[in-house]
């Protein structure tokens, strides 16, 4: 099995893959790209229909014999199935099934107001500094027309009061659930697990937006240091190159069209 | 621990049919529970207690409430004897997952959405305003709630319609597409995903004819077919009780009406 991950800077989902590649002990070379810059449709990657229409938007690809995978969450699952005994997903099946339901929250609800809010405050002014040629070479080669409506809406910086307010909201309710959670444990599944890389993944960036969400939590606060001093976690920071790797942001999953 | 199991469910449609025929396909008894959602049975006190979510599917194992119907499904394929219908292969794998959360996340809210405007919200308004507006209120999850309120009033702006029968063209593109390379649309083999994907996607043929039909997409026809001919759908079918379920005699070549 030869594989490659193309991943961003360490935060959000390429902090997730990276650190499930690291505890799965697995072998990867390593190609950082600027995700915000488009370069993950820039060529070198074989992107493929499932790569093309992510859910989660301009994440991290793991290449596995040629083919491209994609979605943190489900490229831990693969890493997880690829190396069992890795510790990323639960032995039994109901801690399983909790781990998926949780990490389905994750993606769906908190995932989209991080992504929204961090692109707001990091994304948007490196679009906006591009003039239009450049940009249009960007958008012009990314198949999917409402990830391309996402790049677009992040360069032009139209977050709406609603859309802003609802992501925030997200995000405390999301650090609510972590501190209640995390009352008679160490980490959300009881053993550490894929969870706490996903949420942590998506969460911590958000201290320095959101201070507020992170206020009078003392076991959030505990379980941020305690994802944080994982060895895999630390070797996957020390991927970054620039000097800020928790704004390295890209156009992400989009708000539930629902509500 | 009691070992029984009890699937609390809808028609078998959409969220419901996947764990429905999951079961039936793994050959797993369970004790069904019809949940009636156009009476906002899921809503009332006595299935708040089972599920405090308000959601449906759900399903109680062992004393243990499981809702989220993907994660439902893999914790079945797990938990239970029976033919396989995860592949082995991780690669595999990881395909299943990825076409269970592009239908679950981005094709199956823009079919429920016109499914919602064109065929079951009409027919709820037909009801008792102060009764509509009490079964809202009874909603436990804010999200949910800014959701029925858009399906039962039909609060879709032309642009959300548009965009989602846009969707639905190219997810009829993609998975004809997809099923030209195999001959299930994960892998080699049926899977989840098939089930998954077979619980919307039957509807195809009826709501978008014009796009959907021998001429112009023979593989998802051919797919469609032989996962009706199966005799779990047959069971899973069977236990609905609305004229909703009598749709599938399509694939009998039957004239069935469209919503």
């Amino acid at each position: 099995m030869v594989m490659t991950l193309y991943h961003g800077e360490p935060t959000g989902p390429s902090l997730t893959v990276l650190a499930a590649l690291f505890e799965s002990g697995l072998e990867a070379d390593l190609r950082p790209i600027d995700l915000a810059m488009g370069e993950r449709h820039a060529g070198a990657i074989p992107l493929n229909v499932e790569t093309n229409y992510s859910v989660e938007g301009e994440g991290p690809v793991l290449v596995v014999d040629g083919e491209a995978l994609c979605d943190s969450v489900f490229i831990g699952c693969f890493l997880d199935d690829a190396a069992p005994g890795s510790g990323l997903r639960p032995a039994d099946p109901y801690v399983r099934w909790e781990m998926m339901a949780w990490c389905r929250w994750i993606i769906e609800r908190l995932a989209p107001g991080v992504a929204a809010l961090a692109n707001r405050a990091w994304t948007t002014p490196r679009l906006a500094a591009l003039d239009d040629d450049a940009f249009a070479i960007i958008t012009g080669r990314i198949v999917a027309q409402d990830l391309r409506e996402r790049w677009e809406e992040t360069r032009a910086g139209t977050l709406s009061d609603e859309h802003r307010a609802a992501s925030e909201a997200r995000v405390h309710e999301a650090a609510k659930k972590v501190d209640d959670r995390l009352v008679d444990r160490d980490w959300i599944m009881g053993d550490f697990s894929l969870a706490d890389l996903e949420s942590y993944a998506w969460l911590a960036p958000m201290r320095e937006l959101l201070p507020a969400a992170f206020e009078g939590k003392p076991h959030l606060a505990a379980w941020l240091a305690r994802v944080a001093a994982r060895p895999s976690v630390q070797r996957a920071l020390t991927q970054a190159r620039t000097p800020e790797p928790a704004h390295g942001f890209a156009p992400g999953p989009e708000i539930n069209r629902w509500g | 621990m009691s070992e029984d199991l009890t699937l609390y469910h809808w028609e078998p449609n959409a969220n419901s049919g996947k764990p429905m025929l999951t079961l039936v396909e793994k050959g797993v008894p369970f004790a069904s529970h019809y949940i009636d959602l156009l009476a906002f049975d899921q809503h009332k006190p006595d299935y708040l207690a089972i599920n405090p979510m308000g959601t449906i599917p759900a399903m109680v194992h062992g004393g243990r409430l499981m809702n989220e119907s993907t994660a439902i499904m893999e914790y079945v394929e797990e938990a239970f004897p029976g033919p396989a219908l995860m592949p082995a292969d991780a690669r595999d794998r990881w395909r299943v997952r990825w076409w269970m959360k592009y239908f679950d996340q981005w094709l199956g809210p823009s079919l429920s959405m016109l499914g919602w405007n064109v065929g079951i919200g009409p027919k709820v308004r037909e009801r008792d305003p102060e009764e509509l507006k009490a079964a809202i209120d009874r909603i436990p999850l804010p999200e949910r709630r800014i959701a029925w309120r858009k399906a039962i009033y039909g609060l879709f702006s032309e642009e959300e319609l548009a965009e989602s029968t846009r969707r639905i063209l190219i997810g009829i593109d993609l998975v004809e597409k997809t099923l030209v390379q195999r001959e299930w649309l994960a892998c080699d083999s049926y899977s989840l995903a098939d089930i998954n994907a077979f619980n919307s996607a039957y509807f195809l043929p009826i709501s978008q004819g014009e796009h959907c039909n021998d001429e112009k997409t023979p593989r998802i026809m051919r797919w469609l077919r032989t996962i009706y001919a199966r005799p779990a759908v047959k069971t899973t079918w069977a236990m609905g009780r609305t004229a909703m379920a009598s749709r599938i005699k399509i694939f009998e070549g039957e004239e069935v009406e469209k919503w």
